[in-house]
């Protein structure tokens, strides 16, 4: 059967609503697009400036595709538990260990994202008295992307608590983790 | 301990708590400076904004670019050329794959700034026909990981970006700058395959005919790392916009002409790669966040106060001190976060010893390289040992000897200072901090 969307990630199905399936595939569009943006405003960048009629306005747009991107990407990686980390020690656990300390990183990670929405609103509502130039945009416009990720990380971080809850945090298909990393996009 | 102290060695400890239990590390940065937060007059939404002032550096926009090239050399399959080539110029050597396995990493290292693509690459391509001929596996995990690093310290490496945006280092600089060491450790390792490694298949030297057809096949992906370097090099492009016109490149040229068909495949790229980028920069924000909590603590007054105590102001000394703390500090953290937060200290010491801030990142960035092959969070090894499909402790005991290229090519970054410095000051003397002479040809050097 044809996936209905193919830029969400079936991996860890167990620790996802359907429903938010949308949401990812919304999210994962948009690290593509804002990547074709500011790749191809960096590129008439280097154009107009060799023709020697630079547009000054471009580096304003080219940063608020890569500041989104940015903050829509670390929403993604949050639903596909792609995000770097230090160490996979919870997928060696099994049973009532595992679950603690899996609830306990998702109440960390939960604090944290619910802090970039309150904190980044505040931000936000301050930007409007700072301006980008040349444009003169209220730089309120790139602050928005903080309180915006923050709430979808915790979206995200809130369904994973109640599925793995539900269904339990290592879910039925285990798969190597060799595997599962061949797959998948890499670390840096 | 004083109250700032303890304020620090609460959210280091945190951070390595929550990053040792599995919280990614961006969050475990943010919850370990925000809960440091509470105990100090600051309030919390300057820190959130820090989120948005680490990545809010023109410099960094390179990262996506180089990571984008990586992924769209990989996706389309090119690098089987490159594999091609480097079997047509070393597979006949004593060792075989393992030679190619080096070669191939030095080329593609041209192309990709992270090791842990790289890693990818080279498992994907080489790990097989290497187990077919019979090589240990633990040796090849071991092989792989170490050739890996070189793509921290040839250009375009991700290492190099950021630590030149973060410390406000030149990018140029420290991409000439790694050269020399990225071969050096490309040699060592061909160096110890032929001497120590098993000897694998010997096949007969590549035929004229054979190496020219190699060589022609790889000519278009060979092309990206002389648009990348050369265009920085002649000041045409800075490094973002020198991975922008190797991008628009691989669109135009590589893939239509190698292969049409991956075409249609291209917004997947796009979209994977917008996410990869994502996650190292959202963890440089968090850092940032981190860092900028430190120096408001005078954590890196201290810390450099401890150093420069014990070492002076003598280079030698300064430098050995801070190749030991990144040493430790790196084999429990992520490169990137570690080079955002110590930077302060790093640049304080920089300053004390007079040393060529250039120098510095590359001889600190060949230190981090190192980190990703050693215990407990070697990163390319820990990887090239999953792909491989061996142990990591097996994996670790054979990459031991391979330490040595290392700490031999450490050793003379620090005290051959020309190993980093002379080919920046010769084909990009402004990068190292040289200026053109005001009453006669030539630069000069400070």
């Amino acid at each position: 059967m044809k996936q209905r969307y193919a830029l969400v990630l079936e991996r860890d199905r167990h620790l996802k609503w359907r429903v938010l399936d949308p949401v990812e595939q919304i999210l994962m569009i948009l690290c593509g697009v804002t990547l074709t943006g500011f790749s191809t405003t960096v590129f008439l960048d280097v154009v107009t400036r060799s023709l020697g009629h630079p547009w000054l306005w471009l580096q304003e747009v080219t940063m608020t595709f890569f500041v989104y991107g940015i903050f829509a990407g670390a929403a993604a990686a949050t639903r596909r538990n792609d995000h770097l980390c230090l160490s996979a020690i919870t997928e060696a656990m099994t049973g009532r260990t595992r679950l603690v300390v899996e609830t306990f990183n998702r109440l960390v990670v939960l604090g944290a994202a619910l802090c970039m929405v309150w904190f980044g609103y505040l931000n936000f509502l301050a930007g409007f008295g700072n301006f980008r130039m040349p444009s003169l945009t209220p730089l309120a416009s790139l602050y928005a992307a903080i309180p915006l990720s923050g709430a979808l990380i915790a979206l995200f971080t809130v369904e994973q608590l109640v599925n793995g809850w539900r269904n339990g945090f290592a879910g039925r298909d285990l798969e190597p983790a060799a595997e599962r990393l061949e797959r998948e996009p890499f670390p840096i | 301990m004083t109250a700032n102290g303890l304020i620090v060695s609460m959210m280091a400890g945190l951070f390595l708590v929550f990053g040792y239990l599995g919280v990614p590390v961006a969050f475990s940065l943010i919850a370990g400076v925000v809960i440091g937060t509470l105990f100090t007059p600051v309030s919390l939404p300057s820190i959130i904004a820090q989120l948005f002032n680490g990545i809010d550096a023109e410099p960094l926009m390179a990262v996506p670019f180089f990571l984008l090239v990586g992924e769209l050399m990989t996706s389309a399959n090119v690098v089987v050329r490159i594999a091609n080539l480097s079997q047509a110029l070393v597979g006949h050597v004593r060792g075989g794959l393992a030679q190619v396995v080096t070669v191939f990493s030095m080329f593609f290292s041209g192309m990709s700034g992270s090791s842990s693509a790289d890693v990818a690459v080279l498992s994907r391509t080489m790990a097989r026909p290497m187990a077919e001929e019979g090589y240990d596996a633990a040796f090849v995990a071991a092989l792989i990981a170490a050739a890996a690093t070189i793509a921290n310290l040839v250009p375009p490496s991700i290492m190099a970006v950021v630590y030149g945006a973060i410390g406000n280092v030149s990018i140029a600089g420290l991409f000439l700058g790694g050269i020399a060491p990225g071969l050096m450790i490309g040699f060592g390792l061909m160096i110890y395959c032929y001497f120590f490694g098993p000897a694998g298949f010997r096949r007969p030297r590549s035929s004229f005919w054979n190496f020219t057809e190699a060589t022609k096949a790889a000519a278009l992906p060979m092309m990206i790392p002389i648009i990348l370097l050369g265009g920085i090099m002649t000041g045409w492009f800075a490094p973002r916009e020198a991975g922008v016109v190797a991008i628009v490149y691989i669109l135009v040229v590589v893939i239509p002409l190698l292969n049409f068909g991956h075409l249609r495949n291209l917004p997947r790229d796009f979209a994977h790669a917008g996410l990869i980028y994502s996650l190292p920069l959202i963890t440089i924000g968090a850092a940032s966040a981190f860092g900028w909590m430190l120096a408001y603590l005078r954590g890196p007054i201290v810390v450099s106060g401890w150093i420069s105590g014990l070492a002076g102001n003598d280079p030698y000394k300064i430098m050995f001190a801070l190749v030991a703390l990144f040493t430790i500090v790196g084999d429990f953290i992520e490169p990137i976060p570690c080079i955002v937060i110590f930077m302060p200290i790093v640049a304080t010491l920089t300053e004390i010893g007079g040393i060529n801030p250039v120098h510095m990142g590359v001889v600190l960035i060949v230190t981090l390289a190192f980190g990703l092959i050693t215990p407990p969070y070697g990163l390319a090894l820990l990887m090239a040992s999953k792909f491989v499909g061996v142990r990591f402790s097996a994996a670790l005991r054979a990459s031991l000897s391979i330490y040595v290229v290392f700490f031999a090519t450490i050793a003379a970054c620090i005290f051959l200072p020309d190993v980093v410095l002379w080919l920046p000051k010769h084909l990009f003397p402004e990068s190292v901090g040289c200026f053109k002479n005001p009453s006669g040809p030539g630069y000069i050097c400070p």
